[in-house]
């Protein structure tokens, strides 16, 4: 099940022959590229809310998830550039056509297909273990991996994910060897370990909060240049001494080619959406504060990491998928 | 269980006031209407209200959340049964011989039994859950990909061995189903498969445009091929109330059906939709005339009806209990819980009760409202039959292409659902069974996924899948349908089943 409504809605008003409409005069689809229970969706549900109290048109959320996010990039990039078909992306936005280039693929989009409207959030990674492995910390981590090199397993929201590529960071920096079992998105890759059937993986904390607190996951490291507020006793790889930092953000994103006005409505939208105080309140409690930056800071930023993010992919380089 | 009662009569002392009892019935309406369009199922009913419960009470909000998703759900099958379109994968056994009822003018009786077996099953689930949520959710949990493979592959199994008859043909078609779910992105590799530059097939082929094809426009270009035009039904009342006979046969199925669809829907994932595949498969194997399968048997509608609304509910299990996600059905509710400042995780349960039992009282109410708003409705959907099909077939085929439409705002999906309605045209002309394609299509990209993952885990060995008790199981169960399947192809004998006197 796709978004109907908004197609339906889309039909009728089609059907009316409005000539002249106002943005929005329909109800708005935000695509999740990946399924429930992952950063973007839990930041993306909140978010629609709140656009929608400004609007005053529903938006809907519609998760289409796939390749680490890449099903869900490429239906926007390639969406009617009408402003209503627009997106919740995760870092690994700019990091899978880096991927693509890598494997000389013909990239599913570019990077130059989409408009950056808002920066919600962006917070560290921390690596979680199942309760019942023996490691505690870091330390006693590394040396369970390296006496099972290739023998531990990790869960991924896909392959050069947003949770693929922090854990290949940590791999890479520690000569370590595991297997990458690749998910559809955080969600899945979070039941996977408290399932047992992987022993790890990352998460942003507003994915991972309720099950650390109540013991269902153990947290090791966290990914940022310092701990996070609501992690106080997870320390971080840099602190460490290990060179090793990545965030999970999650923005807003249109189809390049959205009109200016549009583009300009949804980021007055945005700016006030931020401030809206059960947003606000909904965003602190799953422990993911708001980072806002409006579209020429936050278009500053992704560039910034995604040049930083495609050098990563290229000292990591092929992760071959085990057969 | 003291605790359990009085925590039950809190949540219902709240969900049977007035005003929320309103909602409920607001909500039903509107789900039941949604659900009737082509396309358009729970998922977009409550997507669509979503936005106008922020500003409500957390549990009437769930209540018309509730009574939106109960109400779509039937919604669905009330269009499958009159007019062999499914609105969702879930409903394409309900097709099958709910349309046959139809056509034998006993579209009444089906409706009202389908009813009746979702307001069974959903409340058989919602007591299951109330009492079992946390137990069964850690058995849930225990279902990483290599389970998850056996599932599938027994799912698919259980269909081919169904269709008694041609297992081959089954096979066949199942087989096009898992090679239609190839198409588009690879899930795993992100690798774009057979899209031949189309940027629409990148996305694969849905579910929606390929049902509402394979069994809608087929059936009417069926009609449009017969010598003379068939006579537009005249139901009187009798016709509208299920016999004596037809109730007795839907006992077995109904209470089958809900605990097997109840036991897959925990399972966190989105197989959901193998629950109505096997539970038509069961029902049609112990039957004691497994040739009225197809021709408007009523156990064909009770059983994978139930299942399917027994399966929703059970995706509930692992959101509740464990603060896991199972799919956009309940994120959506988990986000109108969000809104009102709980957090969902493991412990809400413990740390929400009002909110919980609010939750499971809310369904109760949702399920006994469907009943009593639906049951009279059923007169007048089955008068929808009086239209002359010449025309009532193309305000059809025009629902289908607006339903189909909106799915994605997409022409492709147009032109998918036609080009499906012409194979399965031909197919059915070749007496091919669709219902495998459908299948097998929902589960190609699933049983792909879990199958690579499977090997990710193990470093690259099968044996992953003989050293986990639950798989062994299910697919030593698979093998023996297998075995079953073969069985009259070898010994020229009667099925085993009619001698043991297994059946009703």
């Amino acid at each position: 099940m796709r978004n109907g409504f908004a197609g339906l809605a889309l039909a009728l008003t089609a059907l009316a022959a409005h000539a002249q409409e106002v943005y929005p005069s329909r109800p708005i689809t935000m695509i999740v590229p990946f399924p429930p229970g992952g950063v973007a969706d839990i930041t993306g549900r909140p978010t629609a809310a709140a656009l929608e109290k400004v609007l005053k048109q529903p938006v809907t959320i519609n998760n289409r998830p796939g390749a680490g996010g890449k099903v869900g990039n490429a239906a926007v990039a390639n969406a009617k550039p009408d402003g209503y078909t627009i997106m919740m992306a995760l870092s690994s936005v700019s990091v899978l056509p880096e991927a693509d280039k890598l494997f000389e693929q013909k990239p599913a989009y570019t990077l130059d297909q989409l408009a950056p409207i808002a920066l919600i959030t962006a917070d560290p990674v921390i690596l979680v273990v199942h309760p019942s492995l023996p490691a505690k910390n870091l330390a006693e981590l590394v040396a369970l991996a390296k006496a099972k090199q290739g023998q531990l397993s990790f869960s991924t929201s896909g392959v050069y994910g947003a949770l693929h590529l922090p854990v290949e960071m940590f791999l890479h920096a520690f000569k370590l060897k595991m297997r990458a079992v690749h998910s559809t998105g955080g969600g899945p890759a979070i039941t996977m370990v408290l399932g047992g059937h992987v022993e790890m993986t990352v998460g942003g904390p507003a994915s991972i909060s309720s099950q650390v607190n109540a013991g269902k996951l153990r947290p090791i490291v966290g990914w940022g240049a310092k701990r996070h507020e609501a992690f106080p006793h997870v320390p971080t790889f840099k602190e460490l001494g290990h060179d090793v930092e990545y965030y999970i953000w999650a923005g807003i994103f249109a189809p390049k080619a959205t009109p200016e006005a549009v583009i300009k409505t949804l980021r007055e939208a945005t700016k006030k959406a931020v401030e809206d105080a059960d947003f606000r309140a909904t965003m602190a409690r799953v422990n993911s504060p708001v980072q806002y930056l409006d579209a020429p800071e936050f278009a500053k930023y992704w560039a910034a990491d995604a040049k930083r993010l495609a050098e990563v992919v290229k000292v990591i380089g092929k992760v071959e998928e085990q057969k | 269980m003291d605790g359990v009662f009085g925590n039950l009569m809190l949540g219902f002392s709240v969900a049977l006031q007035p005003s929320v009892l309103a909602y409920a019935f607001a909500g039903c309406v509107i789900g039941t209407l949604v659900g009737m369009l082509p396309g358009l199922g729970p998922l977009a009913g409550i997507s669509l209200l979503l936005p106008a419960t922020f500003g409500l009470d957390p549990i009437v909000a769930i209540v018309l959340l509730a009574g939106v998703y109960y109400g779509a759900m039937y919604g669905g099958s009330t269009t499958s049964i009159l007019m062999r379109i499914p609105g969702e994968a879930a409903s394409v056994m309900t097709c099958i011989d709910g349309y046959a009822m139809t056509q034998r003018g006993r579209a009444g009786p089906a409706l009202a039994i389908a009813a009746i077996g979702s307001f069974v099953a959903g409340t058989f689930s919602v007591v299951a859950l109330m009492l079992l949520a946390p137990t069964l959710a850690t058995f849930a949990l225990r279902f990483g990909p290599p389970e998850y493979t056996a599932l599938l592959t027994m799912g698919l199994l259980v269909l081919s061995y169904m269709s008694g008859g041609s297992m081959l043909k089954t096979l066949a078609m199942a087989t096009v189903g898992l090679l239609l779910g190839m198409i588009g992105i690879d899930a795993m590799s992100g690798y774009t498969r057979f899209s031949y530059g189309q940027t629409e097939l990148a996305d694969g082929i849905g579910i929606v445009p390929v049902a509402v094809g394979l069994f809608g426009l087929s059936e009417i270009l069926m009609t449009a091929g017969q010598a003379a035009t068939p006579p537009a039904q005249r139901p009187t009342l009798r016709q509208l109330i299920p016999s004596a006979d037809e109730m007795r046969l839907s006992i077995g199925p109904i209470v089958r059906g809900s605990f097997i669809g109840f036991l897959i829907g925990i399972i966190p994932g989105a197989a959901h939709i193998i629950s109505s595949f096997v539970s038509y498969g069961i029902e049609r194997r112990i039957s004691a005339h497994p040739e009225r399968f197809g021709q408007g048997a009523i156990e064909g509608v009770a059983g994978p009806e139930s299942a399917n609304n027994a399966a929703a509910t059970g995706a509930f299990v692992p959101m509740l209990a464990l603060g896991v996600p199972t799919g956009p059905i309940t994120a959506v509710m988990l986000a109108a819980i969000m809104v009102h400042g709980i957090a969902p995780g493991p412990m809400l349960i413990t740390e929400q009760p009002q909110l919980f039992w609010g939750f499971v009282a809310s369904m109760y109410v949702g399920n006994v409202v469907l009943l009593v708003l639906n049951l009279p409705l059923v007169g007048l959907f089955v008068n929808l039959l009086r239209i002359p099909y010449s025309y009532l077939y193309p305000a059809i085929l025009c629902f289908c292409v607006l339903g189909v439409y909106s799915v994605g705002n997409s022409v492709m999906d147009v032109w998918i659902m036609l080009v499906m309605g012409g194979i399965g045209y031909v197919l059915r002309k070749f007496q091919f069974d669709l219902a495998p394609v459908a299948l097998g299509l929902v589960l190609s990209p699933m049983l792909e996924l879990s199958v690579r993952q499977s090997l990710a885990m193990s470093g690259g060995s099968y044996r992953i899948f003989l050293e986990r008790p639950i798989a062994i199981g299910m697919f030593g169960a698979a093998a023996v349908l297998i075995l079953l399947a073969l069985k009259p192809l070898v010994f020229k004998s009667k099925d085993w089943r009619s001698d043991v006197g297994l059946d009703e």
